[in-house]
């Protein structure tokens, strides 16, 4: 175990820095969990349950998917009524019409944000996400603060956030299961009446389909 | 409700409704390691060997104290390892060997 212990704390502890001059290429020592994870996969390929490649496609398929596909579906169902009856209807065919695959086997249930009702997501027992539209959920999302009490004081969570929400409009929290997603669709902001499709789309944040904030005409970090 | 009832009660995973600290808004680019685990995830499920449900069995199945020390994607691979030792597709052995033969790609730290 001594040797297994000491390659975890050198990566952990001497990676990058310690070998800031180091030849990039050059693979780090792995830890205990990723010497796990290249033998399981690697025994599962030499016994041909898959094979090397389905690994590095899944790679990329992943990497395809960022919140700019639920923005662009968001903007769409904003500027297109007949649209956005279908995607509240069913997201998943929604979003497939806009080209956005499901590589899994889940549904998508949009729940729209109104005057009234102000939605929430959260996977109290995991991570469960809208993965095919919005990509990998942020480490908050998957940590115990955040999954337990999203469902008992959602307005104090919402206030970590920033948002306040009025005592009038209602909050509905949604839990997510392993076979169904949920995807929030936000108000869209007032003063935006000008803008195109895609300066819209710019406006949908990932924590704003999350139901964390809602969309603004200028979001994070745009100081403009 | 005796000192060890709640274990009973609540899984680790179940902790929807329970008191937690404030939420830190904190996210990190996955570690390549990381992101091959997701993507075998995946295809395990893609190839109906693990799918969702039985991954978050797994996890729970860790127990309390792996769950909490773990990070996520240890405790993934950690479970994925579990199921298949449960489903006879890999044994225990098979995995010792493998890891070894992986751990030994790399040559003995110096100093």
């Amino acid at each position: 175990m001594s040797s297994q212990d000491q390659a975890i704390s050198s990566t952990h502890e001497h990676g990058v820095h310690d070998h800031a001059d180091a030849d990039v290429s050059e693979p780090a020592r792995p830890g205990y969990y990723e010497v796990m994870e290249t033998a399981v996969r690697e025994l599962l390929i030499e016994r041909r349950f898959f094979e090397a490649g389905e690994i590095r496609h899944q790679i990329e398929v992943l990497d395809s998917r960022t919140p700019a596909l639920g923005a662009k579906v968001v903007a769409r169902a904003w500027v297109d009524p007949e649209f956005r009856a279908r995607f509240l209807a069913n997201g998943r065919t929604a979003c497939e019409e806009l080209g956005i695959t499901f590589y899994d086997d889940t549904q998508l249930i949009v729940l729209e944000n109104t005057e009234k009702v102000h939605n929430l997501i959260v996977c109290t027992l995991c991570s469960c996400y809208p993965r095919p539209v919005l990509g990998l959920p942020p480490d908050w999302y998957k940590l115990k603060p955040y999954r337990a009490r999203a469902v008992y004081e959602p307005r104090a969570v919402l206030a970590e956030f920033g948002t306040i929400i009025p005592d009038d409009v209602e909050i509905r929290v949604s839990d997510s299961t392993a076979q169904v997603r949920f995807l929030v669709l936000p108000r869209r902001p007032e003063g935006s009446e000008h803008l195109t499709e895609e300066q819209l789309a710019a406006l949908v944040t990932r924590d704003t389909m999350i139901g964390v904030v809602p969309a603004m005409l200028k979001p994070d970090g745009d100081a403009s | 409700m005796t000192a060890t009832e709640h274990l009973v009660k609540r899984l680790p995973n179940d902790v929807g409704g329970t008191p937690a600290d404030p939420i830190q808004i904190a996210d990190h680019p996955l570690e390549p390691w990381e992101k091959r685990c997701h993507a075998l995830a995946d295809v395990l499920d893609f190839h109906k060997i693990i799918n969702t449900e039985e991954k978050r069995r797994g996890v729970e199945s860790l127990g309390t104290e792996l769950v909490n020390k773990l990070s996520y994607y240890e405790r993934w691979i950690a479970a994925f390892a579990n199921i298949l030792f449960q489903k006879a597709i890999l044994s225990p052995s098979d995995l010792a060997r493998k890891m070894q033969e992986v751990e030994a790609r790399w040559p003995t730290r110096e100093k």
